[in-house]
């Protein structure tokens, strides 16, 4: 008999497991059970706004203490629910177990005090979430503070951390979460989400959560969440697709928080190439930027563009660069990244075309599905850059820095820069083609981590809901004693 | 892979020779014989046909030999054993686009000639400055005549079909079109010359551009006053690759970064003039219409869009058609992607005063269309083995039941490629069911998809969004200072 797993919706502080209907995974590979969305849809969303109130009754610090201890709880080994979540997750997940694995086995460590304190302190500023942050302005004392929202957040399923991390921003910015769950990624918020139930069930924190699965574009469960009266904030991470269809309920009332499809690209100096170690380095600082989770996060690159020239020694250096990328990808421990879990069969089909115009391309490996190294000879891209997946990489050569930044758009999400000398000319023009996060080639995943502000789009900043207070200081005449020449309504 | 010689049969091998060299001959021109073949003989003599190209084209095609030899293929003991040599369409625009860019036509000559048995190594383009100079070359000192078309993602994809494939091509269509299926052929129809109606362009590189050509020496013989085509000028394919650009640029948020170069620049006053007079051809061509060919045997074949909009455009002139009852309306074509409107058929029945317009499924990759039945299933010709692959594994689905897969299709008549294309279409065949109409050729379902719709946005600007992407090139181009 096969077990089919059950997608747990857990309602402010209520694990539903009735009603189960059953819903295909992506791929056909899993199918799962989820309780019928028509029965539990007008549970999902906060009755009133009123009911955000008792989230004012705890302390940043209180809030803090909460996570740490469901921090705790999360450790893989005495956690039943993460176990039996990561069980199922390796049929349903796009990377592989080693991946998965150390995903889960992290888990914990996004919860730790001091992490959190940094992220919310880097990303709002502890103080414009405890209280009103004043300043005297032009005769007024203006106070903003940051409130939180009733946000639905349709999360992605390329990473499990995707939905602890809701979780956390939910919780620190005082905000009343709704998380969609992804197919491909349908037990794991669910599972952290009844582990709050088992440790608080009461909690405001545990009662402002609501997870629960139904098909993406299923109007009937839609048309009755999306609404203003239930929700102020869709935060939507995916595709263009997905993203494009939640545009259909945005109206006014409710604002869309786009985390847009991004693709990142690197920018390699020539003088990588001068040396054997020089070359060896920049090779193994490009594998970890493509292949690092198995190039699922949009933070990995796609594209490497190296200032080597477009002339036959340019190109032949640039192909030593890429063998030396590909052995330097192998070499990555597993839990970093693996041969892919399954290699996109238009993907292979593209790449294996390009084995024929040899005179414009070399491929380097993926003849087994494990990942390959495309090496344009000219200063092309490959004509499917935006599909490339599952550890294929294309690296191009370039005469001038101007004909990388041609390519950096406003679906740039990160750059890796190597070496630092290029920097400053990097991120300044590159941002002001779009590029949003410009990092050391090699640390796009070794960095500050999800706990940083992830990209320009500042998902913590715009979550949370900016008030503004306003009071006049002494000395300000009001209008119903001021002359004409006084008042200065515009101004 | 392990490969297991088949037996020969020298009369299979006769018999696949003749449909390989001279296919409507060898049938006598006879429709109804052709698409009512048994389906066992037809698959032995195609597979009998797959291993005899394949001898032949590896010698002579270098894409081809290397795609057998990295596959250790050198012989196809059944249908299916073909899959690992069709090639994805995608192998047709694999060259660098900035080599467009910059003009250097010689080296893309160079990777063109790894995909044609021609050899076309002779020619001398060091001078082309354009897309339009380079095929114009190509054609007028090789058999070949490129077929070029335009992608959304700013490519630029090149099909070195040869003329012979054309004319076969359009052989097809007059011997599928013109004769009434159950019955033999009638003198006229395969002798007569008959007037070919084409609202599309007088020339060009991409199918809308050559298609009026072939069809004015197939079904008017050659003679022009028997072609009536509504666009007097060449279709340039220059101007559908800027306009591909644009489209990219555009869905980049820049459309300011795409570089014009100066041989387009100075053509454009030309251009302009033509789209200029786009609408008063369109009415002079309904007009000529009209009054030369009432009561004339007509075959008005385009895209469903552009026969729809000189249609419509008679029709609000106060016109319609009246032509013999031997007369065939077909559109259809590359529709997809671009919204045809509710009332299309109403409007070219009415229009041509016919009770039905056909289509046909075809490409600029293959020789063979399949013209759709009174039972709405494209029929395949018998020379072309069609194939679904599974999207996931690419691998044939079985040749049974119904089944929906990617398109894919061994056209044996191919003269100037090698004829295994992977194609972007996803199609339906009910492998079990023979069709009502009688033919027991192979039936394609009406319902035709592009894989990447179904898997999320699409690449091709197709044969009917060829007008309006010809309209904004041409917008951006007179926007431009200089």
């Amino acid at each position: 008999m096969t077990i089919r797993p059950i997608s747990y919706a857990v309602l402010r502080g209520q694990v539903i497991e009735s009603d189960l209907i059953e819903f295909g995974g992506r791929g056909g590979d899993i199918s799962f059970l989820a309780p019928d969305p028509a029965k539990i849809v007008d549970r999902i969303p906060l009755a009133s706004p009123r009911l955000m109130e008792d989230l004012y009754t705890l302390s940043f610090e209180d809030i803090l203490d909460y996570l740490a201890e469901l921090g705790t709880k999360l450790e893989l080994k005495d956690n039943p629910y993460l176990q039996e979540a990561l069980e199922y997750s390796y049929a349903t997940a796009p990377t592989t177990k080693p991946i998965m694995d150390s995903f889960f086995h992290d888990m914990p460590f996004m919860f730790d005090k001091e992490r959190i304190r940094g992220m919310v302190d880097f990303n709002i500023g502890i103080d414009h979430l405890e209280g009103w942050v004043e300043k005297a302005i032009n005769g007024s004392k203006v106070g903003i503070r940051a409130y939180g929202a009733r946000t639905l957040h349709i999360v992605a399923g390329n990473g499990p951390v995707l939905g602890a991390l809701t979780v956390l921003r939910g919780a620190v910015t005082r905000g009343d979460t709704i998380v969609k769950v992804p197919s491909n990624d349908p037990f794991t918020t669910g599972a952290i989400a009844r582990t709050m139930v088992d440790m608080a069930p009461d909690h405001p924190l545990t009662k402002h959560l609501a997870v629960a699965y139904w098909r993406g574009g299923d109007e009937a469960v839609e048309n009755r969440i999306y609404q203003p009266h239930n929700i102020e904030k869709i935060c939507a991470w995916g595709g263009f697709a997905s993203v494009k269809h939640v545009t259909k309920y945005i109206q006014p009332g409710i604002e869309l928080i786009s985390l847009d499809p991004k693709r990142s690209a690197s920018i390699v100096g020539g003088e990588a190439l001068d040396s054997p170690a020089l070359m060896q380095e920049a090779a193994s600082r490009i594998a970890c930027d493509f292949a690092v989770g198995n190039q699922t996060a949009c933070a990995a690159a796609r594209m490497v563009y190296v200032l080597c020239g477009t002339d036959d020694d340019g190109v032949e250096r640039l192909k030593e660069l890429g063998r030396l990328a590909y052995e330097a990808m192998l070499k990555l421990p597993e839990v970093l990244t693996t041969k892919p879990k399954r290699y996109d069969p238009s993907l292979k089909s593209q790449v294996d075309t390009l084995r024929y115009s040899p005179d414009f391309y070399t491929v380097i490996g993926g003849e087994q599905g494990e990942g390959a190294v495309i090496v344009s000879h000219t200063a092309d891209r490959v004509d499917f850059w935006e599909f490339l997946a599952d550890r294929t990489v294309n690296l191009i050569p370039v005469d001038t820095l101007d004909e990388v930044l041609d390519v950096i758009d406003a679906y740039t999400q990160t750059v890796g820069i190597f070496p630092e000398s290029l920097r400053e000319v990097v991120r300044h023009k590159g941002a002001l083609h779009g590029g949003q996060r410009f990092v050391a080639l090699g640390y796009a995943f070794n960095g500050p981590g999800l706990v940083g502000p992830q990209d320009g789009i500042e998902p913590m900043r715009r979550i949370v809901k900016w008030i503004i207070s306003e009071e006049p200081l002494p000395g300000r005449v009001p209008f119903w004693e001021a002359t004409a020449e006084q008042i200065k309504v515009v101004a | 892979m392990a490969t297991i010689a088949p037996s020969h049969d020298t009369a299979i091998e006769r018999e696949a020779l003749g449909w390989m060299s001279d296919p409507y001959g060898h049938f006598d021109y006879n429709n109804t014989r052709i698409h009512t073949l048994p389906r066992e003989e037809v698959e032995a003599v195609q597979l009998a046909a797959m291993n005899l190209r394949l001898a032949e084209r590896r010698q002579q095609v270098q894409v081809l030999a290397k795609l057998a030899d990295t596959q250790g293929i050198t012989s196809l003991a059944s249908l299916d054993d073909m899959a690992p040599l069709l090639m994805p369409h995608d192998i047709y625009k694999s060259y660098p686009v900035s080599l467009l860019a910059k003009q250097k036509f010689a080296q893309i000559n160079s990777w063109l000639s790894r995909l044609t048995r021609h050899d076309i190594s002779g020619v001398d383009v060091s001078d082309c400055d354009s897309i339009d100079s380079w095929l114009t070359r190509l054609r007028d000192e090789t058999p070949l005549d490129v077929g070029a078309s335009s992608g959304s993602s700013g490519t630029c994809s090149f099909y070195p079909k040869s003329k012979l494939d054309y004319r076969l091509s359009m052989t097809g269509m007059r011997v599928q079109l013109a004769q009434k299926f159950g019955q033999a052929p009638q003198p006229g129809d395969l002798d007569d010359k008959i007037h070919a109606i084409i609202p599309l362009y007088r020339d060009g590189h991409a199918s809308m551009g050559a298609f009026g050509k072939y069809s004015c020496e197939v079904f008017a013989k050659g003679d022009p006053a028997y072609w009536h085509y509504a666009f007097d000028f060449k279709l340039s394919s220059d101007l559908m690759w800027l306009a591909a650009r644009l489209r990219a640029a555009k869905a980049r948020g820049d459309a300011s970064q795409v570089d014009v170069p100066a041989s387009l620049l100075a053509r454009r006053d030309e251009w302009e003039q033509a789209q200029k007079d786009m609408p008063n051809q369109q009415l002079a061509f309904v007009n000529r219409m009209i009054s030369e060919l009432q009561g004339q045997r007509v075959f008005v074949m385009s895209t469903s869009n552009l026969l729809y909009a000189a249609a419509r455009r008679g029709l609000e002139e106060g016109l319609s058609g009246v032509f013999a009852p031997n007369s065939v309306f077909m559109g259809g074509g590359g529709a997809k992607g671009v919204p045809l409107p509710d009332d299309l058929e109403e409007v070219i029945c009415k229009f041509f005063n016919t009770d039905r317009m056909i289509s046909a499924y075809g490409m600029t990759e293959m020789n063979s269309f399949s013209v759709q039945c009174d039972h709405d299933r494209y029929h395949v010709l018998p020379w072309v083995t069609v194939f679904l692959l599974d999207l996931d594994s690419g691998q044939p689905l079985p040749r049974h039941g119904k089944q929906t897969g990617r398109a894919a299709f061994f056209d044996m008549t191919a003269d100037s490629c090698w004829g295994g294309l992977i194609t972007g279409d996803l199609i339906t065949i009910d492998w079990d069911h023979p069709c009502e109409c009688g033919r027991s050729s192979v039936g394609i379902e009406k319902k035709i998809n592009r894989v990447s719709e179904i898997q999320g946005g699409d690449d091709k600007i197709s044969c009917a969004a060829t007008p309006a992407a010809q309209a904004e090139a041409m917008d951006f181009l007179t926007g431009l200072e200089g």
